[in-house]
């Protein structure tokens, strides 16, 4: 699994890649997670399972992305496919810079993968697809859909509903320009102003929480809508129990995680319609708006009236049966199967295909990727694949009595003395 | 007495038991081995970076300042590239006493290290990852230390020749050696 977007980052993202790893490697399946550097976590780290993350020391430079340097992965790219034994690269997030060049890098080496250059693409909605299809110009054959999943475990409603008068409507996101602070700021006011017995939670951060400090100043709802800041992923679900109502103001959205967290733990969801969001919720789960404050302000008022005949359990039950990680991941290894079984195309086929591209475009792809060939072939030569020594595969033991010789013998199989 | 011996392209491995009736001390070699060929690559290039430069000054009358300055440069590149080359680095294990680290140079210089047995909480094989490759190390755990100790500071040799020295070391200090243990990221990220 290749990304610039790994823990201890937080988001959808991330957490897909997680989830979907555990779930692979309970199946039986090796993964290991490549991605940059966060701070002073850099090397080789361990996670749940032996789940094997490499985090390689390249400083990220945009928005958490590493700086494109087209070939400067290569060598690192080479070394860890070669040494962990891997036969398939899956990338993930289109916006990730490490996961383009590591999928143009496993390509050269010819192994098959997942994401115009593919073998098969995973796309998270059906508008996701159809974005996906129309701006990379891929087949529509080679792109699934497989949606995110919730842990419906971990987000399990509240034994007792907050009871009272009250109404709590709650809010979690990353407070900036793309997931709609703006539009809430519209929006708490005016429905402050219609339902005296409505209460707003806010959590999270960013560059518009200033924002909304402001209007809770300007309209004096101090004691009607609670800031929370930065809320730890392990805490979302005791703030999102103690609501009534999920609040959801993305202005784009190719899956939205949160709404399905919400919904599992038993909220009645209010979201923009954008994106992919549609698709995920039944329609009795969630009331959509346009992303525009005066129909958010009705979808709320008719939310608030529906709310009585909305039954937490129910609606959790309902989530485990329609979203679980191991049917993702189930579904991800029938992917896997088809790009594997791909023919491998040679160099010269690829070039014919890019080249179609487009006029200057076509010629700069084979361009690059002709470069990348000799690059591959040249530290083929220098650093030989025999040379670099395959990882042992490390079993978990639960058991820690068991004795030195009885570890190595993986260890021994694959190192005999020459 | 040698008892085992594992080779590969750059680096030997050579396991001595020096005084086998007693347990005294256990020697663990590697040694690398002698490649003209790099040698003989920087020189040859350094040689013709010269010829070019005296072939210029007398065809082309460029002032013998040139000559000069490029003499000295080659001069600099070849120290660089053979400076200080390592003839062997050697791990003396002495179960009682500690462990020594020595590296020998082909100059016949040798610096030796001495680590006691009670400052070492543990032996780790770990992965070291840089930007452009992956490699692994053995090191040592010291009390009191915050950072780790590299058994091997100049040489990488391969994993399968660090892992009979890592039980070793394992067995001398009395720790239950492992391969399930998570490792922290090396020294060299």
């Amino acid at each position: 699994m290749v990304s610039d977007f790994f823990y201890p980052n937080f988001g959808g993202v991330e957490n897909h890649i997680y989830l979907l790893s555990q779930c692979l490697i309970k199946l039986g399946h090796k993964v290991v997670v490549l991605t940059h550097a966060y701070g002073n976590r850099s090397g080789v780290r361990y996670m749940t399972g032996g789940l094997k993350v490499y985090y390689v020391p390249w400083k990220p430079f945009l928005m958490q992305n590493t700086l494109p340097t087209f070939y400067g992965t290569l060598p690192i790219i080479r070394t860890i496919l070669i040494r962990e034994q891997i036969s398939l690269v899956h990338g993930h997030q289109a916006f990730s810079t490490l996961c383009h060049e590591a999928l143009m890098h496993a390509r050269t080496m010819g192994y098959k993968f997942t994401l115009a250059d593919v073998s098969q693409a995973i796309c998270v909605s059906h508008t996701s697809k159809e974005n996906t299809v129309l701006r990379s110009g891929l087949p529509p054959e080679k792109v699934y859909v497989i949606p995110n999943a919730v842990d419906t475990a971990m987000f399990k409603p509240a034994a007792e509903r907050p009871s009272g008068n009250e109404i709590v409507i709650v809010v979690i996101s990353r407070l900036v320009y793309r997931k709609g602070a703006d539009l809430l700021v519209e929006v708490i006011p005016e429905v402050c102003r219609m339902y005296p017995n409505v209460r707003f939670i806010v959590g999270g951060d960013g560059p518009k929480r200033v924002r909304l400090e402001e209007m809770r100043e300007k309209h004096s709802l101090q004691d009607r809508v609670e800031m929370l800041g930065a809320v730890p992923h392990a805490q979302v679900r005791s703030v999102l129990i103690s609501g009534h109502i999920f609040l959801n103001s993305s202005l784009t959205e190719a899956f939205c995680i949160a709404i399905l967290e919400a919904a599992s733990c038993g909220l009645l969801t209010v979201s923009t319609r954008v994106g992919g969001v549609p698709e995920v919720l039944p329609d009795d789960m969630i009331v959509l708006a346009e992303p525009d404050p005066t129909d958010m302000v009705q979808a709320i008022k008719k939310a608030i009236s529906i709310l009585p005949m909305i039954d937490p359990q129910d609606m959790h039950n309902r989530m485990k049966k329609l979203y679980d990680w191991h049917d993702v991941a189930k579904r991800t290894e029938i992917v896997y199967d088809r790009a594997l079984k791909c023919s491998n195309q040679s160099l010269l086929e690829r070039l014919s295909r890019y080249l179609a591209c487009g006029a200057w475009a076509g010629k700069l792809f084979c361009l690059v990727m002709i470069i990348d060939f000799l690059l591959w072939r040249l530290l083929q030569l220098w650093k030989p694949a025999e040379d670099i020594e395959v990882v042992p595969d490390i079993v978990l033991s639960h058991d820690e009595d068991r004795g030195i010789s009885q570890d190595f013998q993986a260890f021994n199989k694959d190192h005999s003395l020459r | 007495m040698v008892e085992s011996c594992i080779s590969n392209k750059i680096y030997s491995y050579k396991h001595e038991c020096k005084w086998p009736n007693s347990e005294a001390a256990d020697v663990h070699n590697i040694i690398v081995r002698k490649s003209r060929s790099k040698g003989f690559l920087v020189f040859f290039s350094a040689l013709l970076i010269l010829a070019n430069v005296i072939l210029l000054f007398l065809i082309k009358d460029k002032s013998i300042a040139v000559v000069f300055w490029s003499f000295i440069w080659d001069v600099l590149i070849v120290k660089l590239l053979l400076r200080k080359p390592v003839e062997k680095e050697s791990v003396v294990v002495m179960p009682a006493l500690g462990v020594q680290l020595e590296t020998h140079y082909v100059s016949g210089k040798i610096i030796r290290r001495f680590v006691p047995i009670d400052k070492i909480l543990k032996p780790v094989l770990l992965e070291c990852v840089t930007p452009v490759t992956c490699y692994w190390s053995l090191s040592l755990i010291i009390q009191e230390e915050a950072e780790l100790m590299l058994v091997f500071k100049e040489l990488r040799p391969p994993v399968k020749m660090l892992v009979p020295i890592w039980k070793a070391l394992c067995a001398a200090t009395g720790s239950e050696g492992s391969l399930n243990t998570f490792t922290d990221d090396g020294p060299c990220c």
